[in-house]
């Protein structure tokens, strides 16, 4: 396409024809002041802070919708936009409650930087002092109204991003008011609890009720890690405050989610109320008594190392680290050929079609076809994607057992017997992308092997590791009753191993590494502490084969230490090489 | 030369921008070889001298008709009045107030509170009487120099008497002295 030259304040700007004044500002560095405008979403020009002179133009024209054409010339801080701006300000700071001094946000919104910017020292216009309602009903946020702008971020979010449409405004003018579904309340509507509106919200009128309050926004900390709930390993960002964990929010140039994370993602997975295990235990005479580390990885390594591989089993949650995987077939399948190695997602059936699809092939898709999985429930942020592309004209097609909440999304569902019937729509489309979850059965897989060649194939497992976990040959057979010797990596797992513990021959030597008491710690004759996912770092590969990277936000608690710390330890009490291994991954094609 | 002379007084106020002005510590000495502060709050002379100042300094909300009596006369006394703090600036903690209306806020500061026994609202003609709507001084007087803050810090004060005393007006607040939160 070729370029057009525009002037922006006298500066010669080349820029594509379709770009907005914005972009093509933001694209030489010029700043234009915002407030409802979000690199995440579409512009409505709602605010009018982006005001600028186009010279020709009757009138000041938002910068965020306007666009370019060949030799326009644009005034962003003429003495006319200032005035504008101010004035548009002024009127923002007049409707409703902006008293900074009392606000969660202070120090981080974007009206106080404008107000800030722009010089509003006083209010022009009397103050006004209607009360609005404040609505605490979701479990994680809150809506504040009376600090809202009714930029409406918020609603494109809900819409455009997450796909809920929960949120709209309702009334018009100075009665707009921000509501949920037909005006109800948050927690009674059809909000998922996914906190995106939160994240997009510039002033302090949606605001996350467990941070609220404990930190100034311009005195805290990011550090960038990816989530461990599910398979999709959304990035995300750790916020904290010297040291201590305030919130967790979305990370928009994250590879696989794009700043999208759900309820689980961005506020479950900071309420684990388990018992950490802060130091290595001994199991003596029927009580776990504190160990020093030197001992309790001895007695680990004597264990392990004088067991017959027939008895010898390794149980691993796939929530580790790349790092502590590879280290794991180092130490129990390459040299102590442990015959019983499993995960903690039970046998997973080996994946039929290599991950040449990716999660953000969704997006493109004409055609979903949905088989054997339920990412409402087990991947959310995979179910956003799905019905983002469903609301841009996708069809979604699901071949299932048993409805799924995304069923009401699809054009058509069909039992598994009927797959061969969804195959043929899938034939028929231009770019069909077919999901499958652990389900999948033997003759549906088959059944799709028609369309390989045709259709992006993406699977979703179960873990945020089990990608590497099965290419490292980790999740074969485990029966824990033929076992005299058991290593098992509970890690984070919660409730999964519950069971496990009543299964364990009596006799058998337990070790447990482990973030969270469990009753499987209590059934453990030694118990390694771990790190949790804030306090390690590592590498992961997720369901749709994407690479990724974790970083530690905070320090390992007490004396637990990361997965791989204790597996490369181990490996060096047992005499092998304790160098980083590196997964073999199945590629693309391969 | 000839010192500035320097009033200051406080509306509905907290006294906070008071302690923040004095909190300029050893610089308060410095500032005293070029003005004289004739009347404040803190001091024995209270009223701002009426054959007039230099800097007028209020802070404080507009509450009640005595604080009008009292931003009228210091606007009337001085020929540069400043607003001080977020109260005589927004009408700040004071104007959370109106949120409720000042029936139901005297009604519950008087009446209501868990300790008040035979509780009665004043009404003595001695004291001024509430507004309906607490509001920023900008709306009862003109104001010359606005400095928000909840309180100004020290430095915000020197550099607004400091500015004052070289001239250099109308004021512009530099970002680094610009903070209402």
């Amino acid at each position: 396409m070729s370029s057009i030259a525009i002037t922006i304040n006298g500066q010669k700007v080349s820029t594509q024809p379709g770009q907005t004044i914005l972009q093509a500002a933001q694209a030489s560095g010029i700043d234009i002041p915002t407030l409802c405008h979000h690199p995440a979403l579409a512009p409505i020009g709602a605010c009018r802070v982006c005001l600028v002179e186009v010279t020709g133009q009757r009138t000041l024209q938002p910068a965020c919708t306007f666009p370019v054409a060949d030799r326009m010339e644009i005034q962003t801080e003429s003495p006319k936009v200032v005035r504008a701006r101010k004035f548009v300000l002024e009127l923002l700071f007049s409707e409703r409650n902006h008293f900074c001094m009392a606000c969660e946000m202070s120090g981080g919104c974007e009206l106080q930087n404008l107000g800030y910017r722009y010089g509003l020292d006083h209010w022009v216009y009397p103050t006004y002092t209607q009360r609005f309602p404040v609505d605490a009903s979701p479990a994680h946020h809150l809506m504040d109204h009376n600090r809202c702008v009714l930029c409406r971020r918020c609603v494109r979010a809900c819409g455009e991003l997450v796909a809920n449409h929960t949120l709209d405004l309702r009334q018009r003018g100075a009665h707009a008011m921000l509501c949920a579904d037909m005006d109800v309340p948050l927690g009674d509507s059809s909000c998922v609890g996914c906190g995106t509106c939160v994240n997009v919200c510039p002033t302090g009128a949606l605001i996350d009720k467990r941070s609220a309050f404990m930190a100034r926004p311009d005195a805290v900390d990011r550090v960038e890690t990816i989530c461990t709930q599910c398979s999709l390993g959304c990035g995300l960002n750790v916020v904290m405050h010297r040291g201590h964990v305030l919130r967790l929010e979305s990370s928009w140039n994250a590879p696989v989610n794009g700043g999208l994370l759900c309820r689980r993602g961005r506020f479950e997975a900071l309420e684990d109320r388990r018992t950490r295990i802060l130091e290595p235990l001994i199991k003596e005479k029927g009580r776990s008594v504190p160990a020093s580390w030197t001992w309790a990885l001895a007695e680990t390594a004597r264990r392990v190392f004088n067991e017959v591989p027939e008895q010898l089993g390794l149980l691993t949650s796939t929530r580790l680290t790349s790092e502590a995987l590879g280290l794991l077939q180092t130490i129990f399948a390459k040299h102590l050929r442990s015959a019983q190695r499993g995960t903690a997602d039970g046998q997973t059936p080996a994946l039929p079609f290599t991950p040449c699809g990716k999660l953000a092939d969704i997006a493109g898709s004409d055609l979903i076809l949905l088989v054997a999985a339920d990412p409402v429930q087990d991947q959310p942020v995979a179910s956003f994607l799905i019905k983002r592309a469903v609301d841009q004209g996708a069809r979604l097609v699901t071949v299932e057992s048993r409805p799924t909440e995304l069923s009401a999304f699809a054009e058509a569902t069909f039992k598994p017997r009927d797959v061969g019937i969804a195959v043929e729509l899938v034939m028929a489309a231009a770019r069909p992308v077919v999901i499958y979850g652990g389900g999948l059965t033997k003759s549906g897989a088959k059944a799709l092997q028609k369309v390989e060649s045709k259709a992006k194939f993406i699977p979703l497992v179960p873990g945020v590791n089990t990608v590497t976990a099965a290419a490292l040959g980790l999740n074969g057979r485990f029966d824990p009753a033929a076992c005299s010797t058991l290593y098992i990596v509970a890690g984070e797992e919660n409730g999964t191993l519950d069971d496990l513990a009543a299964r364990i021959n009596p006799t058998a030597f337990v070790i447990v590494q482990a973030c969270y008491a469990s009753p499987l710690t209590e059934r453990a004759d030694l118990v390694l502490p771990m790190a949790t996912w804030l306090e390690r770092s590592g590498s992961f590969t997720n369901t749709d084969g994407t690479q990724l990277r974790a970083h530690a936000a905070l320090p390992p608690s007490g004396q637990s230490r990361p997965d791989w710390d204790i597996l490369g330890r181990l490996a060096e009490r047992l005499g092998l090489d304790a160098g980083p291994a590196k997964a073999e991954l199945p590629r693309c094609g391969a | 030369m000839a010192k500035v002379l320097i009033a200051t007084d406080w509306l509905a106020a907290c006294a906070g921008c008071h302690m923040s002005l004095l909190d300029l510590d050893e610089r308060l000495v410095e500032l005293l070889n070029h003005v004289t502060f004739t009347s404040s709050p803190v001091t024995d002379l209270k009223h701002p001298p009426e054959s007039g100042v230099t800097v007028g300094v209020l802070t404080g909300a507009i509450s009640n008709t005595h604080n009008i009596e009292v931003a009228r006369r210091m606007r009337a006394r001085s020929t540069y009045l400043v607003a001080v703090g977020d109260c005589a600036t927004f009408g700040g903690i004071v104007a959370a107030r109106n949120l409720v209306g000042t029936p139901a806020a005297l009604k519950r500061a008087y009446l209501e509170t868990e300790s008040t026994v035979d509780g009665l609202i004043p009404d003595s003609p001695e004291l001024g009487m509430p507004l309906p709507t607490v509001t920023g001084v900008g709306d009862v007087v003109k104001v010359d120099i606005f400095l928000p803050g909840c309180p100004p810090r020290p430095e915000d004060f020197f550099y607004v008497f400091s500015e004052v005393l070289a001239g250099r007006l109308p004021l512009v607040l530099p970002s680094q002295h610009f903070r209402y939160d």
